[in-house]
Parts: structure tokens; C-alpha cells; sequence
């Protein structure tokens, strides 16, 4: 049951993926990244995580996405002017290489098996004390430091978005 | 229960299906969306991760990870729209002045 | 527990089902004569100009972006109200400097008239 939907989603997720990066229209690339969020979304459920699969939802999936589908209406041009780069030395090389980065970490994530210092979070132990409280116990008392962080950077995020694109009076 | 190899072996895909979409698109937008793959398939390894070593720092680094691709999405996006209103293009090759 | 979400699985595998269903049975048993005037997109009226992909103001993107990091605010709240007991006045002070610094952010949004429309 629970490899029967891995696949069907990581099935779905890598397709979509896909498709992201060959369609030519921005809007159905935007669509599919979405797609790909909701498969991910899917899979933090299976891995027992179902904050992160909310927050997935919420932040990635409703938020970034409604923002990039946006930015895609803003910019559209009619017809874009295609130029005459085709860039086929660029592109062989650069899929070359990734395939060879692919088969590098394939090779690793086959060969080494992962050991390290266990935790106290064992599924028996989120299912008793309910993952978003395991969750929240942990990011607000020993990551207090970078949770406060974050509001700093989210800070930097909202003036400098609201400098560079507010047209200027 | 699914093996930690298959979820590592789903993210290091989808990893290289982002950076292929870097490389070969000269499309601003879609490199940012692949930028966006990438960072999510770095999420999915991190989760795994928590699961497989009983611990939720995983969790809280993707929480982190999420925070940074909200700003960097709305600083990343208002930059595009600059380039936009001044070059009335999204290709990246025809960025290639330092200056306006 | 993964099995509480089954529900919403089945909910999503559904409402999928019964979307693309009704497009697909429409697409085979639907008669299909078009003729000029069906295919215009009034078919009593004007006649229309131009593309329908008209480029959307800026002002919509200023506000989406800014929804997006408020969002995320809003996101870190949910894990803290459900251990708030717990914590007490530290868990206070702690979302106090948080959306304190966010605060002086939204301060200078408003100030610098990003939320105004016109």
C-alpha cells in the first residue's frame, strides 16, 4: 500500500517535473509545478510528516504559486521575439553533466547506507504527542535562534520587494 | 515501509530535473520555477531523512528552507519585473549589460 | 498517522475523477456543429478586439508578494498556538520579537504606500 502510492506519486511528481521544464507556455509550467507540489505534498504525508505536507500546501502550492502565475500574466508579451541563439553546445553539455551528477548521487544513495545519532522522535513517540506539538516543541525552544531569524529575513524580503517593484512617483 | 534509498534516489531526480531545466531554458521564469524544483527536491531528502533517523530537525530545516523560498520568491520575482520594465524581455541572454 | 489522510486521498481521486469525467463524457457524446457564429466568442453583440491576454497591472503583484511573506507569518503561528500552554510567557516574548520585527515590515509597507490602490 504504502510503495503502491510512493510510486504512484514520486510516478507523477517526476513527470510533472517534466513538464515544467520542456513546455514552452510559462502558465502550463506554473500549473505543473503545482502538481509537483501536491505529489510532494502527498509523499511528506507518507513519510509521517503531516505539518510539512500542510504547510507544502499552504506556502509552496497556494502562496509561491499564485505569485509566479501572476508575474506570468504580467509579462505576457503577445508574441515574444525568439532570437536566434540556439545554444546546442551549452545544452549537450549542460544535459551531460547532469545526467553524470544524476548517476553520481544514484550511485551514492545506492552504495552508502545511511547511519547516524538516532533520535527520540520515533513514529510511536509523534503519533503519541501529535506531530505538529513533536514539531513545535522542537523549532521553539532549540531552533529559537533561527525561527527569530526568519523574521528578519522575511523583513529583508517584504523591503526589497516593495523597493524594487513599486514604480517610483 | 518504503527503503530511504528509493526517497533519496525520487530527490536526487528531481534535483537534476531543475537543474537541467536551469541549463537548457533561457526562459527567466521557468529557470526560477526549476530553482523552486531544485529547493523542493532538496525539502523531500531532508524529511526522509527526519523519518529514517527518529528526529525532527529535518522538519525544521525545511521550515527554514520554505522561509528563504518566500522572501527569495518575492525578492527574486520584483527583480524580474525590474528587468522586465526595463529591457521589455524575459530571456536571459539578452540581459547582458551590467547597466540598465 | 498516514491513514488518517486516506480520506482526503479519496476526496482528491474523486473530485478529479468527477471534473475530468463530465469534460470527457461531454467530449464523446456531445454533438459537435460548429458554424462561424457559435465559434465567436459573443455570439450576439460586439465583435471583439484585440487579445483577451491583457497584461495585468503591477499593483496586483505588489500585493501577492506581500501576501506571500504574511502568509508564511500566519504558517508559523499554527505550530506555536498548539503548544502555547506549555511554553508560557517564554513562547510570548518569543512570537512577540517575531512578529514585532514583521510588524515594523508592515509599518513600512503602509508608510510607503504599497497597500494604496490607485
Amino acid at each position: 500500500m504504502e510503495l503502491t502510492l510512493f510510486v504512484i506519486f514520486g510516478a507523477v511528481a517526476v513527470a510533472s517535473a517534466f513538464m515544467v521544464i520542456v513546455s514552452r507556455n510559462p502558465v502550463v509550467s506554473a500549473l505543473f509545478l503545482i502538481l509537483t507540489f501536491f505529489c510532494l505534498a502527498g509523499l511528506y504525508v507518507l513519510l509521517n510528516a503531516q505539518f510539512i505536507a500542510a504547510l507544502q500546501i499552504i506556502v509552496y502550492a497556494g502562496a509561491i504559486m499564485v505569485l509566479f502565475v501572476f508575474v506570468v500574466m504580467l509579462l505576457r508579451t503577445g508574441k515574444e521575439a525568439r532570437r536566434g541563439y540556439r545554444l546546442i553546445f551549452q545544452k549537450s553539455i549542460g544535459i551531460i553533466f547532469v545526467v553524470l551528477f544524476l548517476l553520481l548521487l544514484g550511485s551514492i544513495t545506492l552504495m552508502v547506507s545511511v547511519t547516524g545519532m538516532r533520535g527520540p522522535y520515533t513514529a510511536e513517540a509523534v503519533r503519541h504527542i501529535g506531530n505538529t506539538q513533536a514539531f513545535a516543541s522542537v523549532l521553539f525552544t532549540d531552533y529559537l535562534y533561527p525561527f527569530e531569524i526568519i523574521s528578519v529575513l522575511l523583513l529583508a524580503g517584504i523591503i526589497g520587494a516593495v523597493v524594487l517593484a513599486k514604480r517610483k512617483r | 515501509m518504503v527503503p530511504l534509498s528509493y526517497y533519496l534516489l525520487l530527490s536526487a531526480v528531481l534535483f537534476s530535473i531543475g537543474a537541467v531545466g536551469v541549463l537548457i531554458r533561457r526562459n527567466v521564469l521557468i529557470m526560477f520555477m526549476s530553482i523552486e524544483l531544485m529547493l523542493n527536491a532538496v525539502n523531500l531528502s531532508f524529511v526522509a531523512f527526519s523519518r529514517f533517523l527518529d528526529s525532527l530537525e529535518g522538519q525544521v530545516f525545511v521550515f527554514l528552507v520554505m522561509a528563504v523560498a518566500a522572501a527569495e520568491v518575492a525578492v527574486g520575482l520584483a527583480i524580474i519585473i525590474c528587468i522586465f520594465r526595463n529591457k521589455a524581455t524575459v530571456n536571459v541572454d539578452e540581459i547582458n549589460l551590467m547597466k540598465g | 498517522m498516514p491513514i488518517d489522510f486516506l480520506p482526503i486521498l479519496i476526496l482528491l481521486i474523486l473530485s478529479a475523477l468527477m471534473s475530468g469525467g463530465m469534460v470527457f463524457l461531454s467530449h464523446l457524446f456531445g454533438r459537435k456543429e460548429p458554424n462561424p457564429s457559435k465559434l465567436s466568442p459573443y455570439e450576439c453583440g460586439i465583435p471583439p478586439v484585440g487579445d483577451a491576454r491583457l497584461r495585468f497591472s503591477v499593483k496586483f503583484f505588489v500585493v501577492a508578494m506581500l501576501f506571500i511573506i504574511f502568509d508564511f507569518e500566519g504558517v508559523t503561528i499554527y505550530p506555536w498556538a498548539v503548544i502555547f500552554r506549555k511554553l508560557h510567557l517564554f513562547g510570548l516574548v518569543e512570537m512577540g520579537v517575531f512578529l514585532g520585527v514583521l510588524l515594523i515590515g508592515l509599518v513600512y509597507i503602509w508608510r510607503k504606500g504599497a497597500l494604496q490602490w490607485d
